[in-house]
């Protein structure tokens, strides 16, 4: 039950004195906060570099550090060693690589692999999101997205498990085949580079999916309507429209996709079989099974980098000429 | 409950507290704690929980395990330590003792301390792998071995008498092995000495072993379906029926066996190799009293390495260990007298030179 006072209080909001003031009203007029504010935003530059200061000192703690750390590693003759032992540089671990061709084999194959990869979801996701962004109206649009995001909740060894289980001797797949009469015996998907294959277009997918979206999204539908007026077919309409300006999405989860294919790790091991070897697994085993060689898995490490890197800078490149070609 | 008020200076440091508590790695927080505890590096089930439970109620010390999986990882792990490690146990394979002493990261084991040393069956504490320059460097705990596992409702035991079954055209697409394990075996089914302790003053003669062994290998990449890693993985395709036979380590297989799985294993007439897991202090230990009492602890009584046996499939070093075995048990772990004397341990002396070769045999197999 509440007095006349009281209904007035609530109108007007709580009146305080200046003891009553919340925790950070009395911080704002605490004076070493008004002068270390005042200290702060003394001018635009200062703010800025007060701001800038946590997101540079991360990426150089947490991305650049490690990466140098690994070319550190890669220079040097042994590594760790042993208490009173000296290490040296050396560039022995690189000229491994090179003077061995049977290491250039795993590095061409998961590049092949991830270009393979990527074409194949771009060529499956770009469906689902041209259907998504085009056909579903806007209040869906963000349940579907939703869904679609589900599988992407648990880690990627999990949902490599869930394939495993998906394409065994005596997984699902099979068993329904079984059901249905059209195999007598379990059909061998497991440990080849379909299953591998499935796997990564399944843990990459949502990279190449939001990127395309985004594209998709934007595109003003007059644009198709204007071209279908002119007499434009369906086929021509996507060939001349769609696809020039989707362009930037497409390069974008291209990059993605590939970039996380080439360093792939746990699916290959789980569900490649003995013609999958791909380079991860190569460095992999420097770190840890073939005599605990690190520089040489360091350096390995940073020839697949650098190759990655140039790879994604060619299609960078061939995009951007591809944009030109089409707005000139 | 009376009012809790947060002021400024209690912000502050619990604030501080909470940061420092964040920022440091759990195992250094317990690593730097002062005594009452025994930090452990080792494998699943190595340590039985019954007696981690005993262990610690009786003596107050704490036992912290850090699971490893991989020698490797193990030695990279204490060298990078060194020389104020965080552990005091680790678990090396006998045949990897060499290069952990070398790097001078094991302690060699003071057995005057260790008054229950004479429990552990003199075949592993008293083999010539065991002492290196006059020490014992670790406390024998379980014995392994490469074993050819097999579906008994798809292979016949007769055919895995030998590892050609393994290779055969008839098992093609269900078969699988790590690659690095095979090269020694396969040296054995060639003839040869897999440990290459014979050729240590023949690298050539080494050399063109192990390149006849690769050729072996890649002449039957076709048939395999799979090279794997871990333990786990050979499991998981037995099951799932992806395979009907493979090499193995015995203690997978015999952990598959002993939940019903129809699967049995054999050490096939061309040979095979055997290691043993033991219990080792760094060097620099922290808790070095510790360490030794926990060791005293573990091979007090041949139910705790009967209860090792039962968690991980390996057989127990301990004496009477099996009398703790079910009839089931013993049969996993256990193997006919005429198999045994194809078994050989595996040996170190001639590790650099062999994986020296054997490493780039086996990515060159990969990558065939």
């Amino acid at each position: 039950m509440s007095t006349e006072g009281s209904v007035s209080n609530d109108r007007e909001g709580p009146v305080k004195t200046g003891d009553e003031r919340s925790f950070w009203g009395r911080l704002a007029n605490w004076g070493p906060y008004q002068t270390l504010m005042s200290f702060v935003t003394i001018s635009p530059r200062r703010q800025f570099f007060i701001l800038a200061a946590f997101p540079i000192l991360w990426l150089l703690t947490q991305h650049l550090g490690p990466m140098l750390q690994m070319l550190r590693v890669s220079l040097l003759d042994a590594y760790p060693v042993a208490p009173d032992v000296a290490q040296e540089f050396s560039l022995e671990s690189y000229f491994k690589f090179f003077g061995d061709p049977i290491f250039w084999m795993p590095l061409f194959r998961t590049l092949i692999f991830a270009a393979v990869f990527t074409l194949c979801t771009l060529l499956i996701t770009y469906p689902i999101a041209y259907f998504l962004a085009r056909h579903v109206s806007r209040k869906n649009q963000m349940l579907l997205l939703l869904i679609l995001l589900i599988p992407f909740w648990v880690g990627e060894i999990v949902r490599t498990y869930a394939i495993m289980i998906l394409l065994g001797n005596t997984g699902a797949l099979n068993l329904a085949l079984k059901w249905l009469g059209l195999i007598d015996r379990p059909i061998p998907f497991m440990y080849t580079s379909f299953s591998m294959g499935l796997g990564m277009v399944y843990l990459t997918a949502l990279y190449m999916l939001l990127p395309l979206y985004s594209a998709l999204e934007k595109l003003p539908k007059s644009f198709n309507e204007a071209a279908a007026d002119l007499g434009a077919g369906a086929w021509s309409r996507f060939r001349k429209i769609t696809l020039p300006l989707t362009i930037e999405g497409i390069s974008s989860g291209c990059t993605l996709v590939f970039l996380i294919s080439t360093g792939f790790y746990a699916t290959p091991v789980l569900l490649g079989g003995p013609s999958t070897t791909v380079f991860a697994e190569t460095i992999a085993g420097f770190f840890h099974v073939a005599g605990d060689e690190w520089p040489t898995g360091a350096a390995f490490a940073v020839i697949m980098f650098i190759v990655a890197l140039l790879v994604t800078g060619v299609f960078q490149r061939l995009m951007k000429s591809l944009r030109k070609g089409e707005s000139s | 409950m009376g009012d809790y008020k947060l002021n400024r200076r209690k912000f502050i440091g619990m604030t501080a507290l909470a940061g420092a508590a964040f920022a440091s790695p759990a195992y250094i927080r317990r690593a730097s704690a002062s005594g009452g505890e025994v930090n452990i590096w080792t494998y699943n089930d190595f340590v039985p929980k019954s007696f981690k439970k005993q262990f610690e109620a009786e003596t107050g010390i704490k036992i912290n395990i850090r699971l490893v999986d991989d020698q490797g990882k193990q030695f990279n792990l204490l060298a990078a330590e060194q020389p104020n490690p965080t552990v005091d146990i680790m678990t090396v394979a006998g045949h990897r003792f060499l290069q952990f002493i070398d790097s001078k990261l094991l302690a060699p084991l003071d057995t005057d301390r260790l008054k229950n040393w004479g429990k552990i069956n003199p075949t592993f504490s008293e083999s010539d792998w065991a002492t290196i320059n006059g020490e014992k460097w670790g406390a024998p705990i379980l014995s392994g071995m490469e074993v050819l596992a097999y579906n008994s409702e798809l292979v016949s035991m007769e055919e895995a008498l030998t590892w050609d079954t393994l290779f055969s055209d008839k098992y093609s697409g269900q078969t699988a092995y790590i690659i690095q394990d095979m090269m020694s075996i396969v040296m054995l089914m060639l003839g040869y000495d897999g440990n290459m302790v014979a050729y240590l003053n023949d690298p050539d003669k080494a050399a063109a072993i192990v390149e006849e062994a690769k050729q072996f290998l890649i002449r039957k990449k076709p048939l395999v379906r799979k090279y794997y890693d871990s333990g786990a993985e050979v499991q998981q395709m037995f099951v799932n029926q992806d395979i009907a036979l493979g090499h193995s380590w015995n203690g997978p297989a015999a952990a598959l066996i002993n939940d019903g799985f129809p699967l049995g294993m054999t050490i096939p007439r061309e040979g095979s190799y055997g290691f043993v897991y033991t219990y080792n202090i760094a060097n620099n230990a922290p808790n070095l009293d510790n360490a030794y009492t926990f060791l005293n602890a573990i091979l007090a009584s041949p139910e705790i390495g009967a209860s090792m046996t039962k968690a991980s499939g390996f057989i127990s070093t301990y004496k009477d260990a099996s009398k703790y075995l079910t009839d089931l048990e013993k049969r996993s772990t256990s193997f006919p007298e005429e198999q045994l004397a194809n078994l050989q341990f595996f040996r170190a002396e001639a590790n650099k030179m062999k994986y020296g070769l054997v490493d780039p045999a086996v990515e060159a197999v990969k990558a065939a």
